[in-house]
C-alpha cells in the first residue's frame, strides 16, 4: 500500500532539512518525509576545508540526528516523477503520496564552455563523496594546480590545497580583482596580498582561452598568450539551479532557470514549495532576478517554505546577499551592497569607513584589527550594505549588518545603538566600529 | 512582427518549431549549420537567435555564439540556446549563460515544451526584457 504524507520535502542539504525541521516546527502533528537521494550530505560550505584543514570529506558531513529528534521520515531514494494531478511522488524504489510537497534539489556547479574543459583531471565542484574523494586522491601526487575563479569557492579551495603541500597553486580570475562582486576594491586588494602571503599565485584580469594536454588536462591557456602548467585545474565560477525535476513536471521557470516562486515560496501549483539553490531569486535591492546561490538565502527560504505550508504566515524579503569567508587568520564579510555594486544599481550613495581594535585595550590578548564599510543611501540614510575585514568576530559583526540592512535601518539609527561591550570581547564603547562608521557617514550627509 | 532565427542541425526540429513559432505570429529563418547560422545572423538580421549547440557532435553552437558577439559585434542580440547537450554526455555540471565564457541569454535543455519556448521568447522580447548578463 503506498504511504501518504502531509508534507513530502525532495532534497536534504541545507534548504531540504531546514524546511522539514520548519515544518515541524509549526506544525506538530504532521507526518513529514524527506526524500534525498545521497547516502550522505556534504555539507556545502565546509567543502573547500576536507582538501586541507580535514582528512577528507567524511569529516564534513551533516549529521542526520534530526530527523530522529524531530521525528520526520527519511527515505535515501531518487525522485523519478511527480504525478501533481493525483499528488504523488514516484521514486526509483517506490511511490508515496501528498498533501504539500516542498522541491529543493539544490544547484550544480557551473561550467564555462572553455575548449578542453571534458579532459582527465578537470574537476568542477560537485557536492558529492566519491567525486571529491577523487579529487583530493588525485591532488596527493600533482605539482601545479589551477583554480579558474577567484570567487569564495576559488580562494577558499586554492588556499587549502596550498595548505596540504601542492607546490605551485594557482588563482585565475576574469574581473579586475577576485571577491570584486561582493566587495569594494580594498577589501579585494588586502585579500590578494594575504594570498600571495601564503604562496598562492594570484592572476586578475585573465581570461582562460583553453585548457591544453592530451587526454589528461597540461596547462592552462590565457588570453595574453601565456600557459601555466597543471595537472588539475578546478573550476569554481559559481553554480546554476537544479530544476530538471521542476521543468520535467511542467513547473515554471524564471529567467535565470530556477523554479519560480512568489514571495511565500509558492511554486504555480498551489499544493508544490520550492526554496533553496533550485528557486528563482529576487534582489532584495529593486527586486530584479538574482543570481546568488548563498546558504544565507536558502535556509531562509526553507524557512519561509516550511512555516506557509497550510497557511502563509511569511514572505522572503529577497536576496540581501550576505556571507563571508576566511583564509587563514583573515576574516572577511559582506552583507548587502558594496559601494561599487550600489552604484551600479542607481543608487546615490555614501559610504564610511572606520577601523578599531576588537579589544579595549587594545594590548589584551587576541587582539586584532577590524575595519568596518557601511553605504548608506546619501538622501534618506538608509543602509544599504556593509563589509568587514578582520578576525573570527567578522562573522557575527557581518549578521549584525545584515540585520541592520534587512530592517532598512538609517545612519542615525545606528549611531544611537546601545552596546553592550566587554574589555575581552568587544571593541571599546568609545570606538565601536558599526557605531562610528555611521557617525562619519552622517558627518559626510550633512556637509 | 519580430524576426526569429533558428539554428539547428535537426531538419525536423526546425520545421516543427518554425511553423509553431510562425503560428505565434513570428516571421521565422532557420539555418542548419553553424556556418550558415552566422552567416544568416549577419544577412537577415534576426531580432532573436534560438541556437542548438552538438552540430553534429562537438561544442559548435558555443563557438557560433562567441562569434555572434565578438565577430559580428551583436552585444545585445538575444540568444537562447535549445540543446541536449547535459542529458547526452550525462555531465554532473551545467553550462550556463556567462557574460565573459558563454555570451548568451538563456540556455535551455532540450526535449522543451513549446510554450515553455515561446514564454522566454516573449521575455526575452518584451518591453519589459531583463537582459540576463546585464543582471548584479
Amino acid at each position: 500500500m503506498m504511504e501518504k504524507y502531509d508534507v513530502i520535502v525532495i532534497g536534504g542539504s541545507a534548504a531540504g532539512l531546514t524546511a522539514a525541521q520548519t515544518a515541524r516546527r509549526h506544525y506538530p502533528d504532521k507526518k513529514i518525509l524527506v526524500i534525498r537521494k545521497e547516502e550522505r550530505v556534504l555539507i556545502p560550505c565546509g567543502i573547500p576545508y576536507i582538501f586541507g584543514s580535514l582528512e577528507g570529506p567524511k569529516q564534513n558531513l551533516i549529521p542526520d540526528m534530526a530527523y530522529e529528534k524531530m521525528n520526520l521520515g527519511l527515505q535515501i531514494d531518487e525522485v523519478v516523477n511527480v504525478d501533481r494531478e493525483k499528488r504523488i511522488v514516484e521514486t526509483k524504489n517506490g511511490q508515496f503520496a501528498y498533501d504539500k510537497l516542498i522541491l529543493s534539489t539544490g544547484s550544480y556547479p557551473a561550467m564555462p564552455p572553455i575548449p578542453g574543459h571534458e579532459k582527465e583531471g578537470v574537476f568542477a565542484i560537485i557536492k558529492d563523496v566519491d567525486y571529491l574523494t577523487r579529487l583530493q586522491d588525485k591532488l596527493h601526487a600533482v605539482k601545479n594546480v589551477v583554480v579558474i575563479g577567484g570567487g569564495f569557492i576559488g580562494i577558499e579551495i586554492g588556499d587549502e590545497i596550498k595548505k596540504s603541500g601542492v607546490e605551485n597553486v594557482s588563482i585565475i580570475e576574469l574581473e579586475e580583482h577576485c571577491l570584486s562582486q561582493s566587495y569594494d576594491e580594498e577589501f579585494c586588494i588586502e585579500m590578494e596580498e594575504h594570498l600571495r602571503s601564503r604562496g598562492i599565485r594570484i592572476l586578475t584580469g585573465s581570461k582562460v582561452m583553453s585548457i591544453e594536454g592530451g587526454q589528461q588536462v597540461e596547462a592552462v591557456k590565457l588570453a595574453d598568450g601565456s600557459t601555466i602548467p597543471a595537472e588539475v585545474v578546478i573550476l569554481g565560477i559559481g553554480a546554476v539551479a537544479n530544476s530538471d525535476l521542476a521543468k520535467k513536471i511542467g513547473l515554471r521557470i524564471g529567467l535565470t532557470g530556477g523554479i519560480l516562486v512568489d514571495r511565500a515560496m509558492r511554486t504555480n501549483d498551489t499544493h508544490i514549495f520550492a526554496c533553496g539553490d533550485c528557486a528563482e531569486k529576487v534582489s532584495f535591492f529593486g527586486g530584479q532576478p538574482s543570481p546568488l546561490r548563498l546558504a544565507s538565502i536558502a535556509t531562509l527560504e526553507a524557512r519561509v517554505a516550511g512555516a506557509n505550508l497550510f497557511g502563509i504566515r511569511r514572505e522572503a524579503p529577497g536576496t540581501i546577499g550576505v556571507w563571508g569567508t576566511a583564509v587563514g587568520e583573515m576574516g572577511l564579510g559582506t552583507a548587502g551592497l558594496t559601494e561599487k555594486m550600489a552604484k551600479a544599481h542607481g543608487y546615490n550613495v555614501v559610504s564610511a569607513v572606520n577601523e578599531s581594535v576588537n579589544r579595549h585595550p587594545g594590548k589584551l590578548p587576541g587582539a586584532s584589527k577590524i575595519k568596518i564599510k557601511l553605504v548608506f543611501e546619501a538622501r534618506s540614510g538608509v543602509l544599504l550594505g556593509g563589509q568587514i575585514r578582520g578576525d573570527a568576530s567578522t562573522g557575527e559583526i557581518t549578521n549584525a549588518i545584515s540585520a541592520c540592512v534587512q530592517s532598512r535601518m538609517t545612519a542615525e539609527q545606528i549611531a544611537m545603538f546601545q552596546l553592550g561591550t566587554h574589555p575581552l570581547i568587544t571593541a571599546s564603547p568609545i570606538a565601536y566600529g558599526i557605531v562610528n562608521a555611521a557617525e562619519a557617514a552622517i558627518g559626510k550627509m550633512v556637509k | 512582427m519580430h524576426k526569429l532565427l533558428i539554428i539547428d542541425d535537426d531538419v525536423d526540429f526546425l520545421e516543427i518549431t518554425s511553423v509553431y513559432l510562425k503560428d505565434k505570429g513570428y516571421a521565422v529563418e532557420t539555418a542548419s549549420s553553424p556556418e550558415e547560422g552566422l552567416q544568416k545572423t549577419k544577412s537577415v538580421e534576426p531580432d532573436l537567435v534560438v541556437l542548438d549547440v552538438m552540430m553534429p557532435e562537438g561544442y559548435e553552437g558555443f563557438e557560433v555564439a562567441r562569434n555572434i558577439r565578438e565577430q559580428l559585434e551583436l552585444t545585445e542580440l538575444p540568444i537562447i540556446i535549445l540543446s541536449c547537450i547535459h542529458d547526452r554526455k550525462q555531465v554532473p555540471y551545467r553550462f550556463a549563460p556567462d557574460k565573459d565564457y558563454l555570451p548568451i541569454d538563456v540556455f535551455l535543455d532540450k526535449p522543451v515544451k513549446p510554450e515553455v519556448l515561446l514564454e522566454k521568447i516573449e521575455e526575452l522580447l518584451g518591453e519589459r526584457r531583463v537582459n540576463p548578463s546585464q543582471i548584479l
